[in-house]
């Protein structure tokens, strides 16, 4: 018997029989995939953390002091938000926002789902439509306001002709109206929005399994218990996606507003990114502003937390 | 929007360094070694020639000083130049668009005290640059309020000229007459801001906005509403749903009287000159009145307006002060008001040479009233010196559309002012 075996697949190249063995190899691999896996998204990491993260965090600091752009920032403690409690201004803006967004959900949700349900058919002519449901939601914001502010002038606007028209002889006053001026918003609002949200629940509709509607169809249920007992459960991680999200950008709305009312007539759409944005840079109180944008932030970070928790009951 | 995302972020993140230090410049002045260059802030400087006008007139005075134009977005502008300031970049030279910002960057320590600067007599608009006695500023133009009115279209209603005595009811009866005589075009344009209504209030009745108290509003709210019914003058609502700008208006020959700012003259000759306006003899009057002790060419007209002024940041180097008080010193001159009044701007000190050099311009009126109307007024601030003026401007603001909407009763909206502004900012 020899003691050494020649080797039985040939020659051993340099590299071969410089190998490190299988573990080390793995970790050298895995480090590699994580540095290549960090690459991908420390650009977008970068300007989040820097951009976005720090100026959140510095705008809570900011929320007890009295800074007002230039110079030291003051702490003055809760001043700030005890002051917001005695403003006429944001109570008024703090439930317009609430009033928008309690309007501008709810519609905008059965308006995208509609036209989800509705372009999820076979129809001719499917993908034009799909896509001119979408132009609303890239079409340049200060031209919406523009076209939409002369669809609504009450005097000479197409809407009030038709109103009038069809038998309505005090039509609304519309932009120019307070008690109109906020349903106005919403309903250009949801009109711009929709399509955004339908393609959303276009995509969600199309995960519901064809099975399911069949067994439906067989055990007898009609179209409406289809979609309460078939749709509507299969949609539901959509449609809670869309209703976090719709929620968070009800409460933050600004420059749809800014564009067509500037909060006005009086205060009758001033919301609380006005409110903030007015504070702020108009009247340079940069402090006070931050607390109020704490408020919002804390407004959408509530609700969004009750949404969470009553979407995990439902699941469980 | 996206402007102003970047301009959100851009306090926010120069927050962070405010929030660690603050400096503040030592305003004492060391002679320069060598040239000197300064920037100054402007805005449109295609359409805005001043800066430019007054930069190279001084640099040829000053070949060793150089100012350099820093051009932002109009619109925008104060936020910007704040922004700028607060992360320590803000030009040498600062020009004040707005007077209501000046106590911003005066608290904020971003002035330099000019008081040293002497500033000829009888200029306009310098108390708007003092705080506390402290001149933080100087004027270099100063558009007052007047009336312009289309001297054809009068004609062809056979209405008489506004002759230097018209209170507001003669305004009104004027309004009437031509657009009965008309038959298409109004008698009047008032645009959707609040100046045009509030200006007017505050410096006719020499009321305080600051004080608190509204009541002398309500005469001309009523004034305007009325007009507006009567079909005198094209409504709110419908010059805001389409937008209408005062410059098509009048220039358009939609109607034909139009008060406005002094700015507007130059604006019309150059629309005028490219065919953007019609063709058509025009005219500026005297601002009507509240009632006849300021009327007549004897007297002294009142109206509003705010001057335009160059202030020097605190933070500039020490070599560059002696020169930037140098511009300030010509900015103010009458020699800079002759080059502005050249070019259609009004300067802040006029005299009968800057007179008739502003109206010998191609295109501007040569009748007598209109340079009476230029040059002779008591021109009361829009926007007094103050921290709280922006806030008060503000709710005054929501007072307006919410009255000339007509959602809101002149009264109401006066009182949920008034109320506001004690609550939310504080009187006097």
């Amino acid at each position: 018997m020899t003691t050494t075996a020649a080797p039985e697949t040939g020659i051993a190249t340099p590299a071969a029989s410089a190998a490190p063995p299988p573990r080390r190899r793995r970790s050298a691999l895995r480090r590699r995939n994580a540095l290549i896996g960090w690459s991908f998204i420390l650009p977008n990491f970068l300007g989040f953390g820097f951009l976005t993260l720090v100026p959140v965090l510095i705008l809570f600091y900011m929320a007890f002091t009295n800074w007002n752009v230039f110079g030291k920032a003051d702490w003055v403690g809760i001043a700030n938000f005890q002051r917001l409690l005695g403003d006429g201004s944001f109570h008024t803006a703090f439930w317009n926002t609430l009033y928008y967004s309690a309007l501008h959900i709810p519609l905008t949700i059965a308006v995208s789902l509609g036209l989800a349900l509705l372009l999820n058919q076979k129809l001719r002519g499917v993908a034009f439509f799909r896509t001119a449901a979408f132009f609303p939601y890239i079409t340049s914001i200060v031209a919406i306001a523009v076209v939409w502010n002369l669809l609504f002038s009450p005097d000479y606007g197409p809407i009030n002709e038709v109103l009038r028209a069809i038998g309505i002889e005090n039509p609304p006053g519309w932009l120019t109206s307070q008690e109109w001026a906020m349903p106005a918003v919403v309903i250009v609002s949801t009109w711009r929005d929709m399509g955004y949200y339908m393609i959303l629940l276009l995509a969600g509709l199309q995960t519901v399994p064809r099975e399911l509607y069949e067994a439906a169809r067989v055990d007898g249920a009609n179209a409406w218990q289809r979609f309460v007992n078939v749709t509507l459960p299969c949609l539901r991680p959509t449609m809670f996606f869309v209703t976090v999200m719709l929620t968070i950008n009800s409460f933050k709305v600004f420059d749809l507003i800014l564009v067509m009312t500037d909060g006005g007539p009086g205060q009758a759409t001033l919301v609380l990114s006005q409110f903030i944005y007015r504070k702020g840079f108009e009247e340079s109180q940069f402090g006070y502003a931050s607390s109020a944008a704490v408020v919002l932030f804390l407004l959408c970070i509530v609700v969004t937390i009750i949404q969470f928790f009553w979407n995990k009951r439902r699941s469980v | 929007m996206k402007r102003k995302l970047a301009v959100v972020v851009g306090l926010a993140v120069v927050a962070s360094l405010s929030l660690a230090a603050c400096s503040s410049g030592d305003s004492a002045t060391t002679e320069p070694s060598g040239p000197v260059t300064l920037s100054l802030s402007g805005w449109s400087l295609d359409t805005t020639p001043e800066f430019q006008v007054l930069a190279d007139a001084f640099h040829e005075q000053n070949d060793d000083v150089t100012i350099e134009l820093k051009e932002y977005d109009p619109a925008e502008y104060n936020t910007l130049v704040t922004a700028d300031l607060a992360a320590g970049s803000g030009p040498d030279i600062i020009t004040q668009k707005e007077v209501k910002y000046v106590t911003t960057f005066q608290e904020g320590g971003q002035l330099l005290d000019v008081s040293d600067i002497e500033l000829p007599e009888g200029i306009g608009g310098a108390s708007s640059y003092e705080v506390d006695g402290v001149q933080y500023g100087v004027p270099y133009r100063q558009d007052s309020w007047v009336l312009f009115y289309n001297k054809a279209l009068f004609d062809q209603a056979g209405v008489a000229y506004p002759d230097g005595t018209w209170t507001w009811d003669d305004y009104d009866a004027a309004a009437a007459d031509l657009t009965a005589g008309l038959g298409g075009a109004k008698g009047s344009y008032m645009h959707r801001w609040q100046s045009v209504v509030q200006g007017f209030a505050n410096a006719q009745t020499g009321a305080d906005i600051l004080d608190g108290d509204y009541g002398y509003l309500e005469d001309y709210y009523d004034r305007v509403l009325s007009l507006q019914d009567s079909g005198a003058q094209v409504d709110f609502n419908t010059s805001s749903a389409n937008s209408l700008t005062y410059q098509g208006e009048f220039g358009k020959q939609n109607a034909a009287m139009l008060p406005m700012g002094t700015w507007f003259t130059a604006t019309l000759i150059s629309q005028q000159a490219s065919g953007e306006a019609d063709d058509f003899e025009w005219g500026m009057a005297p601002i009507p009145q509240l009632d006849s002790s300021t009327t007549g060419t004897d007297e002294t007209p009142v109206t509003f307006g705010d001057p335009t002024g160059f202030s020097i940041n605190a933070n500039i180097d020490d070599e560059k002060v002696a020169a930037a008080k140098e511009f300030l010193t010509f900015a103010a001159s009458e020699e800079a008001a002759q080059l502005l009044a050249g070019i259609g701007i009004t300067p802040a000190l006029t005299n009968d040479a800057v007179v008739e050099t502003y109206f010998a311009v191609d295109g501007a009126p040569t009748d007598e009233l209109s340079a009476f109307a230029w040059s002779t007024h008591d021109t009361f601030p829009e926007n007094p010196t103050s921290n709280k003026t922006a806030a008060v401007q503000g709710i005054l603001g929501d007072l307006h559309t919410a009255v000339m909407s007509g959602s809101v009763d002149v009264k109401t909206a006066i009182a949920e002012a008034e109320d506001r502004v004690a609550n939310e900012v504080g009187t006097d």
